[in-house]
């Protein structure tokens, strides 16, 4: 077996300074400060980055020249968090001077494919155009594939993506994302595709506690608290939510919080006669919450 | 005869690695790069083809390249060449042009006269 | 009876007009707290007043006479609405570093003036001070035209854009080369140097100020050779070429005669002198405007006026006054070459020409600030005693949008004329490349300019002929304003 040669260089080698110089730091800070939990998912961001540190390090002593591989692939439900960490990788790829720019494009099937003959192959052509030098990022990515519909042209933009993340690995990195069952039946049909992903990263949706979490931050960013009912109430909110279908993670968290911004100001406003000090326009009541239809048909249920 | 139209005429032709330093360039200014290639380099040619549209919101110079590497291998016989395209207020043209492509043969033009009153000569240039 | 009872302005007026010899601040002319209004146009004079005369009784002297002042009171005055014509000196501040010497701010109402005439302009406010006793020496130092006068002028004919456009030549300065000897050539041996030069590789060439037609070469001869000259070097290249043919004469109807002939031959551009005079500057371009064709002005005569700060008119009001009038080339200086024009005075006049508006910059002595009212940019002309050594820093210090003109730098060429063209094109091509791709012009130039000579003979001979040459004086009109470094 072949010896790895190695340039003749000083005896120690400082992984730290790289690390220091790269930004990458930044981004992982970054990161820890504006997704709540999402345990597994950091440690595997920073499983990469160490990945991609260290052959960074490999290529200045001289070993393993042929890039590595870097297209990705995020799968979980909806919002938990899967473009703001393709956005963070898009900073570590950059500090490490993988991707010449460092910009995300994020797209979805719309953007890729035409409506008739002819008319993908530019739209593509022009997608990949605009995020050379940086990421792009594909949501719900296995929208592309549609079989049962012979007059479909996501094929084709399936093709030149293949092309591209094969040839032009230099120029252009591919993040994948959607529901982790319909990605496997996507990379199924389509094992080309399958075959240039590296990375697999599984965003599990957030625990009833990390929701919490989540709802206190953005009720602190919007200047607003909760009474201490309003705090069981919401805790109570949040279960109930999980279990009922169509749940979207943080963005729902959003939503409800929204609504109950809209019933507050509702019933301020029926009261609006009696006195008012600054604490009451801060405040969520437990009635703002518990009117949502969650606790209504959770008691239907019930019946 | 070398054609000298374009900003880099002078120089050896420059390689895709300056091409694409150029084009980075140019992307830092935010201006839109577009390819146009022709077989009529006359200098009073203002319409060149047009190969695809101008690239506006690019980030990069690698898509560019890989227009001019296709207009290239479509049209091996023509000039090609890269323009890029200032839209701020006050210029609103072309900031920079350059050729990218050359045919094996370069067009070879003569002059032609047609005497009027006074020695006064009217000039046209043609393909020779 | 009458006398107690008649009201205070009434009164006043009757003091104000009563014959006699009143100083000039006194007559309304200084006005402290005036405010300037948008209409109006404003003047800035550098003023040395004569030993014993007060500063703000010498501004207000300069603008009473001119605008509606006499050294003694008339009665007529009482006729007109004096306050609104009178111009308002209304700041007076001491020149930093130069004692003896006043900035004086004066205002104009814009109903002084006729729309889109610069004899009139330059007839009011420069008309009738400059030989005023009480004033030892003084300056029109910069103006400030409001936009509602801007708008009366039409401006360049062409503008660098349009320019640029109708050459096809984009990214880089334009070349150029007067013909040498300034005087003597026959026709025939004049329109060998245009094609020389221009087959060689330059953009334009150029006659002299004083070529007009001369026992030894008559106008008519020199258009006709010089347009053969640059349609050849337009069929040996596939570019667009052209020689401004001076069409400066001692009648209109003579530059008339000579610019169709240009237009008739084709040329792209003309040319004329500031000697001509600003009516006739406006006039002629006018008939550039209507007629599609580039107008060069070389400023012939400027210097007798623009150089010495205290007396004269300063070169960015000139500036100021022909992108007014409408030309589309103007010479402006090189900084680095052998005619007067200080790094931070000649970047005022190029901002005042190229600029869509102009910010106040004391450091570059832009006192005011200038909108332009899209009246189109005027191309800067950088013409003498400058060779391809010094491309770099001509670069640095003049930008892109400029013509070069490197005269003795083409036509002494030890290699010949067309040599010394492609010396400097490849100079200035490979100079451009290089910034373009982040290298340090000031610092590597030199080593950018070897570089590109080691592919071509002409360029070295050119720097190694001339790599020597500076042209380094004490510049006489520099700013007043010049940030000084922080004590560390």
């Amino acid at each position: 077996m072949a010896e790895a040669q190695t340039r003749d260089f000083p005896g120690t080698l400082d992984l730290d300074a790289l690390y220091r110089d790269s930004n990458v730091a930044q981004a992982l800070e970054a990161l820890e400060r504006d997704l709540v939990g999402l345990a597994p998912v950091k440690r595997r961001v920073r499983e990469i980055a160490a990945l991609l540190l260290v052959e960074k390090l490999r290529r200045t002593v001289g070993l393993e020249a042929a890039a590595p591989p870097l297209h990705m692939c995020f799968t979980g439900n909806p919002g938990t968090g899967k473009t703001t960490v393709a956005l963070r990788m898009a900073e570590i790829l950059h500090g490490l001077g993988y991707v010449r720019k460092g910009h995300l494009v994020a797209v979805t099937r719309d953007d890729l494919v035409g409506q008739y003959i002819g008319h993908t192959a530019p739209k593509t052509k022009d997608v990949l155009k605009r995020a050379m030098g940086g990421v792009l990022f594909i949501d719900e990515a296995y929208y592309l594939h549609r079989p049962e519909n012979e007059r479909d042209y996501g094929q084709e933009a399936i093709e030149i993506l293949l092309q591209v993340m094969e040839n032009q690995r230099d120029d252009l990195v591919v993040i994948l994302a959607g529901y982790k069952d319909r990605m496997d039946r996507f990379f199924e049909s389509n094992p080309g595709l399958s075959s240039r992903i590296a990375h697999h990263v599984d965003f599990p949706d957030y625990t009833p506690e990390e929701l919490y979490a989540i709802a206190q931050r953005m009720l602190a960013a919007m200047q607003y608290q909760l009474s201490d009912a309003a705090r069981a109430a919401l805790a109570e909110y949040i279960e109930r939510r999980r279990a009922q279908p169509h749940f979207a993670n943080a963005r729902s968290v959003r939503n409800a919080l929204d609504r109950a911004r809209l019933r507050q100001a509702s019933r301020l406003f029926e009261r609006r006669d009696a006195p008012l000090c600054a604490r009451d326009l801060m405040t969520i009541e437990a009635e703002d919450l518990r009117a949502s239809r969650v606790f209504a048909a959770h008691e239907e249920g019930t019946r | 005869m070398r054609l000298t139209q374009g900003t880099f005429s002078f120089l050896p032709d420059l390689s895709d690695h300056e091409i694409r330093a150029q084009v980075d360039y140019a992307l830092g200014q935010h201006w839109a790069c577009s390819v146009e290639f022709t077989d009529d380099p006359h200098p009073r040619n203002s319409y060149w083809e047009m190969w695809g549209q101008p690239m506006f919101d690019l980030r990069d110079a690698a898509g560019v390249l890989e227009e001019i590497k296709a207009c290239r291998a479509a049209h091996p016989q023509c000039y090609v060449k890269l323009n890029a395209f200032d839209a701020t207020r006050g210029f609103e043209t072309m900031r920079l042009s350059f050729i990218v492509q050359r045919p094996a043969a370069e067009t070879r033009f003569t002059l032609e006269r047609e005497e009027g009153a006074g020695r006064v000569q009217r000039y046209a240039m043609r393909r020779a | 009876m009458g006398t107690m009872e008649r009201p205070q302005a009434q009164r006043a007026a009757q003091e104000r007009y009563r014959a006699g010899v009143l100083k000039y601040a006194e007559m309304g002319y200084w006005v402290p707290d005036y405010e300037p209004l948008e209409t109006d146009v404003l003047a800035l004079f550098r003023i040395t007043p004569q030993e014993g005369v007060d500063p703000e009784e010498a501004a207000a002297a300069v603008a009473g006479e001119s605008s509606t002042a006499t050294w003694t009171v008339v009665w007529t005055d009482r006729l007109t609405a004096c306050e609104a014509y009178r111009a308002k000196a209304y700041k007076v501040e001491p020149v930093p570093g130069a004692p003896g010497q006043y900035f004086a701010y004066i205002a104009y109402d814009l109903e002084l003036f006729e729309p889109g005439s610069l004899a009139n302009l330059s007839a009011s406010i420069i008309g009738n001070v400059f030989g005023f006793k009480p004033v030892r020496a003084l300056r029109l130092e910069d103006m400030r035209l409001p936009v509602a006068y801007v708008k009366t002028y039409d401006g360049p004919p062409t503008g660098i854009v349009v320019e640029r456009e109708r050459l096809d030549k984009f990214g880089r300065p334009l070349l150029g080369a007067t013909v040498k000897p300034k005087l003597g050539l026959s026709g025939k041996n004049y329109g060998r140097v245009v094609y020389e030069a221009l087959q060689g590789g330059l953009d334009f060439t150029k006659d002299d100020e004083n070529i007009n037609s001369q026992p030894f070469m008559h106008w008519r001869d020199r258009f006709l050779y010089c347009m053969e000259a640059v349609n050849r070097a337009q069929a040996a290249s596939g570019e667009i070429k052209g020689h401004y043919l001076n069409v400066t004469a001692a009648t209109m109807e003579d530059m008339y005669e000579r610019a169709e002939l240009a237009k008739e031959l084709g040329s792209a551009i003309i040319m004329i002198d500031l000697v001509i005079g600003y009516t006739a500057i406006q006039s002629m371009s006018k008939w550039a405007r209507r007629n599609d064709m580039i107008l060069h002005l070389h400023r012939a005569g400027h210097s007798t006026y623009t150089r010495q700060k205290t007396h004269g008119i300063s070169f960015r009001v000139i500036s100021k006054w022909m992108r007014l009038a409408g030309v589309d080339h103007i010479h402006a200086g090189t900084v680095v070459g052998k005619l007067e024009g200080d790094p931070n005075s000649v970047q005022g006049f190029y901002n005042v020409l190229r600029e869509p508006h102009n910010p106040v910059d004391l450091q570059r002595g832009l006192f005011f600030e200038q909108p332009w009212a899209g009246l189109r940019k005027v191309m800067p002309v950088a013409s003498g005693g400058i060779h391809a050594g010094q491309m770099h820093q001509l670069l640095t210090y003049l930008g892109e949008d400029v013509v070069l003109q490197f005269g003795g730098g083409t036509i002494g060429h030890p290699m010949g004329i067309a040599a010394g063209a492609t010396a400097n094109r490849v100079a200035l091509e490979a100079t451009i490349k290089a910034r373009n791709e982040g290298r340090d012009l000031w610092n590597e130039g030199p080593s950018i300019l070897e570089a590109a000579a080691r592919g071509c003979k002409p360029l070295q001979a050119a720097l190694d002929t001339w790599k020597d040459v500076t042209f380094d004086y004490a510049s006489t009109d520099t700013p007043d304003f010049v940030p000084t470094p922080s004590p560390v």
